[in-house]
């Protein structure tokens, strides 16, 4: 083991924790907010991923400006999923929430295997592409792009959260939905805007991952793992958590890449989960 | 106990022995029909651990996937005839199912976390598999060709393996007709309803929990042995996601806890399933799959307790109309 390497698969590390943070934030907002538990976070990612793909490919647009257009159209989205699906089940037993959003998922991959057929996608070009030297590291430019994007974004939602009203609405629904609404809080709207919101931030993720990354209509899963092995780690400590959970777990992923191998990964993040699910079922930032 | 409570059973048995009769032994329709009786026997084991126990397992890609990788090794590599390699798959797949459900009751992992840490399981194994080059690796693993020995089990003619799977499907509707009205199972519908009053009352929660995942992983390991004769190779794709999702998705769709009601659907949406595969299949990629995800969110908005409850309504109208 180089300490060089290892230095390198630290720093790979850091950087996709980076991008698995703001991939896991939708979720962690939804199920920490709405206590809903969305099995088709991954399979929107995905989603997100080949529309990022399609627009830049129709509109010949860096994927890295896609997001202007996807933002705001995956929070509508999610606003038409929430009211349309999981309005009727918000408060409902835990089980038909996983059936209803299998179910979404089941609908979103065949939609796409559908629409762009099973072989894998990937952008033709992109500003950010490559890679640069610093010392004797590399850092590759799309990703430490994404990654600095993502970290931005998560700023912007922490201070959203913390500074503004909308944002003491959330928290305060997310803290007791009941006393809220006593207070004059409208928990039905912040439920739909939660979602969108967290639908949204998955448009921004998933054109991000696009400038790297392939897909197909399967990438699914590993995105939908991924983000809820994240959020037990974090907890619900809020974007703080996810945050550093993120970091925590994209650094193992890193080593264990570059010193077992490379097809290794789903090994390592799902043995952490579960192993972390018996050691600490609290997560690693829960407050209480 | 009450005879009449096994009676349904037959009504499944006696259609679906006559069924390779029916198609007059085509191979391509044995073939199908005997993936749909399989997938029926799963979600009949599943209502064990989820319908009964309440617990949302989607570890059946793992466990089938132990029981396909047991019997094919067994056979490759010793030789080891597949009547005893079933079996030994199907402990091997029960012993699994010990090891990862054992700390997880333990700890309390419970709901989401464990639906959750099951599926990650089939990742895990069948990626481990795959990085395991020695046992598995990255090519297919091909089982002796069609031979018609006993011996190796390789039939050419399929209907010996639809009959060893339907005596299975059987054999476990029969056992979750035994264990919902036994002791075990009021006991697991207690948890099921509320664990912590269940553990109250003096229920071991958590060693019910897990004989009811012992004996659900056994099935599905065993199912896994008759699947790897009929593909006649294993490969570490085999750990399929896919088989936990639809086995929960039949489950919840024909109703949890329903003990004919799910088996039976899984036997109506997967030969509709199939029959719209070469029909629409054909036209768009994944168009059958489409029709399925809407029919799941539709019956679970607005028919939360599963389609069972229609057959049940069907089935006493019949009876009504007979005592006419």
């Amino acid at each position: 083991m180089e300490p060089i390497q290892l230095v390198q698969s630290v720093i790979f590390g850091i950087i996709m924790g980076g991008i698995y943070a703001l991939v896991a934030m939708g979720l962690a907002l939804v199920f920490g907010v709405m206590n809903v538990i969305n099995f088709a976070h991954g399979d929107f990612v995905m989603l997100a991923m080949y529309i990022t793909y399609f627009l830049s490919l129709m509109l010949t647009l860096d994927p890295i400006l896609v997001p202007l257009i996807t933002i705001p159209m995956f929070f509508v989205l999610g606003i038409g999923v929430y009211m349309g699906t999981l309005h009727k089940i918000v408060r409902g037993p835990a089980l038909s929430q996983i059936a209803v959003t299998v179910g979404l998922m089941v609908l979103l991959r065949n939609v796409t295997l559908a629409l762009w057929r099973a072989e894998p996608k990937a952008i033709q070009y992109t500003a950010v592409a490559g890679y640069f030297h610093v010392g004797p590291f590399i850092f590759p430019t799309s990703r430490l792009f994404g990654a600095v994007v993502s970290i931005l974004t998560l700023v912007a939602l922490h201070l959203f959260l913390t500074r503004t009203k909308l944002g003491l609405a959330i928290r305060a629904t997310a803290e007791d939905a009941d006393a809220a609404s006593l207070f004059g809080v409208n928990v039905r709207n912040v439920y739909a805007f939660t979602f969108g919101l967290g639908t949204g931030l998955i448009a921004l993720a998933g054109a991000l991952i696009m400038t790297f990354q392939e897909v197909n209509p399967l990438s699914g899963l590993l995105y939908g793992l991924l983000s809820w092995v994240i959020v037990a780690m974090g907890g619900l400590g809020g974007v703080v958590g996810v945050f550093f959970s993120s970091i925590i777990l994209a650094i193992a992923e890193s080593i264990g890449i570059t010193f077992w191998d490379p097809r290794a990964r789903e090994i390592i993040i799902y043995l952490i989960f579960i192993i972390l699910l018996w050691v600490r079922p609290t997560g690693l930032f829960a407050k209480r | 106990m009450d005879k009449k409570k096994f009676l349904p059973t037959l009504a499944f048995l006696i259609p679906l022995a006559l069924y390779p009769i029916l198609i007059s032994f085509n191979n391509y329709f044995l073939n199908v029909g005997t993936f749909i009786v399989i997938y029926a026997t799963i979600v009949a084991a599943w209502n064990i651990i989820c319908g009964f126990a309440g617990q949302l397992d989607l570890g059946a890609g793992a466990y089938m996937g132990m029981g396909i990788f047991i019997t094919g090794i067994l056979l490759l590599w010793w030789n080891i005839t597949p009547l005893i390699g079933i079996i030994v798959g199907g402990l091997a797949t029960a012993a699994l199912g010990f090891v990862i459900g054992y700390p997880t009751f333990r700890f309390g992992v419970r709901e989401v976390w464990y639906a959750l840490s099951s599926l990650a399981l089939v990742s895990i194994l069948q990626k481990l598999f795959l990085v395991w080059e020695q046992v598995a690796g990255p090519v297919e693993r091909r089982l002796p060709y069609f031979s018609g020995e006993w011996y190796l089990m390789r039939f050419y003619n399929f209907s010996v393996y639809f009959y060893m799977s339907l005596a299975l499907l059987i054999i476990t509707l029969l056992l979750n007709v035994k264990i919902r009205y036994s002791k075990i199972g009021y006991y697991l519908l207690a948890i099921r309803e509320n664990e912590e009053a269940a553990e109250m009352l003096g229920v071991d929660v958590r060693k019910y929990k897990l004989l009811a995942l012992l004996i659900y992983s056994f099935i599905v390991g065993l199912t896994g042995g008759i699947f790897v004769l009929i593909a006649g190779y294993y490969h570490p794709s085999l750990f399929d996601p896919w088989v936990s999702i639809q086995t929960a998705i039949l489950g919840i769709v024909g109703g949890l806890g329903a003990i004919y009601g799910a088996p039976l659907t899984a036997l109506i949406i997967l030969g509709i399933q199939e029959y719209l595969r070469f029909t629409l299949g054909g036209i768009v990629q994944g168009l059958h799959l489409i029709v399925y995800a809407v029919i799941l969110i539709l019956v679970v908005l607005f028919k939360p307790e599963g389609l069972s409850e229609v057959f049940r309504s069907i089935y006493k109208k019949a009876v009504a109309l007979k005592a006419k």
